[in-house]
């Protein structure tokens, strides 16, 4: 049976640091899909994913909120991946690299919406998403891993769709208002 | 199907798992209520999204590199202070494979009673339910090394877990593991596996145990064991208490406890005299019912108090195991230990006494030469050449060896050397020159120091402000030396300051004579980096180190081969 986010981080804290290859395997593709928006490219994605892992396994033990683990990982991502931007430009070698980077990758300011609705999720609902679609489980896929009936995660599912609706609706609101202020 | 029926359905139907009937119902509702039919597009729209998103992401798999590295980093502590990067290794045997050393601290744990009527009565009987096994399963914990194989004990050592399975028949296989290394007998052969090193050690051959497991499979065999307490303590005198307790759902447990006495020192393990011969209080737990064994816990008995070293929490009985329990899922570069090959010059080697091996095999790591240090071990890992590459023998003394340990001790003292390089900046409020970072001397980044808050500005600041950067890091060396925290946090991050003071406790704890350990730290010149607006230092520290090397020679080149100590 598998862990909560909070049980895992805990166990890996008591000194059990393979257990930490579970909330790998449970983020690596949301969070190599968030840096992929971010760098633009597939294999820079993957250097500041296994980066950012490994940086947040060594501050484990300053996570305050360890059932937040993945909203808290992804901000280490977005540091991660500030410093790969930094890091090629003053690369000369790779400059070319870097400038193609430079023109293809998202601006620092943009906004990662989904991503990070998905982050401030319930965990019981970015449970199922994740298996759903980043894992690319059927809905009787998902009932088998996780032991329950098929109709509670259609409506789980629901639930999960209903929030993250909810929580892009209020981004993008807040984001119209700060392009309101700032252009009046 | 009105709207709510509809809306509660509309996941399904998306996902096409709606029966025929309901999804007509719920496509002709949709044709006629434009509500529903927005939020179906609003769900499709998310859903279309969410799928896009998990399939750019489906087959990245960065699970193990990233274990990998968590695991390395996992296996030096070392990385948070300067002084674990210099201490590497000192902590204990088991650099890494072999079968080994740390055998000789090994626990028989069990061993011995005396007796009440009713503790034996209970002792025999629990021997008797357990009689003809075809499975157990052991779990538990126990104080330990990290970076040792299986039984290493040490009452000052934090717990690790530790796990056994084995099947006793058709085909005997047996798996021990603890967090970062794992022992597997699969019925043909017999593989170590370091997961923090990559590192494996393949026997072709079946064996009941290896690898430093011997205690624990003797534990396996739960009724030879408890047959065994009970002979022992009935004829060493030694006292058995009983008492029985009610667990939470009812069951009445049947305590037996065994006070085994020795009077001999607890703790000088080379010599054999650890655990079977240390006092120790060994309880175990018998469901009253069935008589089954249900848990141990071995005490140390020390005259400032009881410690628990051993907690066997779980047993269970002749459950089927996993197939999967007898198999290693190994990456594909892992780096398998050779076992020894005849040279062409075997002869050299066979005929060396363990003093001239060990004598052969430093004298090769002083000149780095490694094509030659490698016929005592192989492969020569990186860690291990530029831990003891350019070292210096300070004297050889005479072998000895040691009840469970297959090979010999050659007590040495050497003296090593190891480069490295400290970043320093100035660029805080104070202006101070402080410590940012380690490097290794191929400036490789081994410690990134994280200041939380800028160096606050000190009454004296100006004398600190004064300090050339080799300057300040010699201050930083000085104060470490000393063990005085408080100068050297004018240095240094707090948390370096706790992670190096924390390393110094525990080696403390040891029983380490901690001045003796402190590195000499020369500082060379510094160079200025415009990259990373910080100065670069070089330095260089050597330290003695006094230990046992263990060799052994019972594999099929007959030569000595180093197996810890280092």
């Amino acid at each position: 049976m598998d862990l909560t986010d909070k049980e895992y981080v805990e166990r890996c804290r008591d000194g059990h640091p393979e257990d930490y290859r579970m909330l790998v395997h449970r983020y690596q593709g949301p969070l190599f899909s968030y840096l992929t928006g971010r760098l633009r490219d597939r294999s820079e994605a993957e250097e500041a994913a296994q980066e950012s892992f490994v940086r947040a396994f060594l501050s484990l033990n300053t996570l305050q909120k360890p059932e937040s683990f993945y909203s808290w990982l992804l901000g280490i991502a977005g540091r991660v991946a500030k410093e790969q931007f930094r890091f090629l430009k003053r690369r000369q070698q790779d400059r070319e690299v870097a400038e193609t980077m430079m023109a293809n990758a998202a601006a620092d300011h943009e906004e990662y919406p989904l991503d990070e609705a998905i982050a401030v999720l319930p965990e019981t609902y970015r449970q199922v998403i994740l298996l759903r679609f980043y894992e690319e489980l059927s809905c009787q896929e998902v009932a088998q891993r996780l032991e329950m009936p098929l109709g509670t995660v259609t409506k789980t599912l629901s639930r999960a769709y209903a929030l993250l609706r909810q929580e892009l609706q209020a981004r993008e609101s807040a984001d119209q208002t700060i392009s309101q202020t700032e252009h009046p | 199907m009105n709207c709510a029926e509809c809306r509660d359905n509309l996941v399904a139907c998306i996902e096409g798992l709606l029966d025929r009937e309901e999804s007509l119902q719920c496509e002709a509702h949709l044709k006629a209520c434009a509500s529903c039919r927005a939020e179906y597009a609003a769900i499709a729209h998310l859903q279309q999204r969410l799928i896009a998103h998990g399939h750019a992401a489906a087959d990245v798999s960065i699970v193990e590199p990233v274990m990998r590295r968590v695991l390395q980093q996992q296996t030096k502590p070392e990385r948070n202070t300067i002084m674990s990067v210099l201490l590497k290794h000192r902590w204990g045997f088991g650099l890494g494979t072999a079968a080994g050393a740390a055998a000789i601290m090994l626990i028989v744990l069990l061993a011995l009673p005396k007796t009440q009527a009713t503790a034996a009565e209970i002792m025999s009987k629990g021997a008797q339910a357990v009689a003809n096994l075809t499975s157990i399963h052991l779990h538990g914990q126990l104080r330990t090394l990290p970076a040792d194989n299986f039984s290493y004990i040490n009452a000052d050592c934090p717990f690790y877990t530790i796990e056994l399975w084995k099947q006793f028949g058709p085909e005997l296989k047996w798996r021990v593991e603890k967090p970062g290394r794992v022992a597997v007998m699969d019925g043909q052969s017999t593989v170590l596996y370091i997961k923090t090193a990559n590192t494996g050690t393949k026997v072709p051959h079946p064996s009941s145990s290896a690898f430093d497991t011997d205690w624990l499979q003797r534990i396996a065999n739960v009724s030879n064991t408890i047959s065994s307490e009970l002979n022992n303590a009935q004829a060493k005198g030694w006292k058995m208490d009983t008492t029985e307790e009610t667990a939470a759902n009812g069951r009445v447990k049947s305590i037996v406890t065994i006070h085994a006495r020795s009077g001999i020192p607890e703790n000088d393990y080379v010599k054999n005299v650890f655990f079977e011969n240390a006092d120790t209080r060994r309880v175990y737990r018998f469901d009253a019912q069935s008589r089954l064994l249900e848990a141990v816990q071995v005490y140390l008995v020390r005259p400032s108090g009881e410690v628990l070293i051993f907690d066997l929490s779980q047993i269970d009985y002749n459950q089927p195991i996993k197939p999967s329990i007898w198999q290693l899922e190994l990456s594909e570069d892992v780096n398998w230990k050779q076992e020894p090959q005849k040279l062409p010059d075997n002869e050299k080697y066979t005929s060396m006494t363990a003093e001239q091996a060990a004598r052969t095999f430093f004298e090769a790591c002083a000149r780095k030469d490694w094509n030659e240090a490698g016929k005592f071990m192989s492969p020569v890992s990186q860690g291990l050449k530029n831990y003891l590459g350019g070292l210096e023998i300070v004297s050889l003394g005479e072998s000895f060896t040691s009840k469970a340990y297959g090979g010999q001790f050659v007590p040495y003292e050497i003296k090593l050397h190891q480069e490295f390089t400290v970043r320093v900046s100035n660029l805080n409020a104070a202006k101070r020159c402080v410590v940012t970072g380690i490097y290794d001397s191929k400036l490789q980044l081994q410690q990134d120091l994280k200041w939380t808050n800028e160096p606050a500005i000190l009454p004296n600041n100006d004398a600190y402000v004064r300090l050339l950067p080799a300057e300040a890091v010699q201050a930083y060396f000085d104060a470490q030396s000393k063990l005085d925290w408080v100068e050297m946090r004018k240095f240094t991050s707090e948390s370096d300051v706790k992670e190096t003071k924390g390393q110094v406790e525990m080696a403390g704890k040891q029983g380490l004579d901690v001045h003796k350990l402190m590195p000499v730290f020369e500082v060379g010149e510094a160079t200025w980096s415009a990259e990373q607006s910080a100065w670069f230092v070089k330095c260089r520290a050597s330290q003695t180190k006094k230990w046992n090397l263990a060799l052994r020679k019972d594999n099929p080149a007959g030569r000595w081969q180093f197996d810890g100590g280092i």
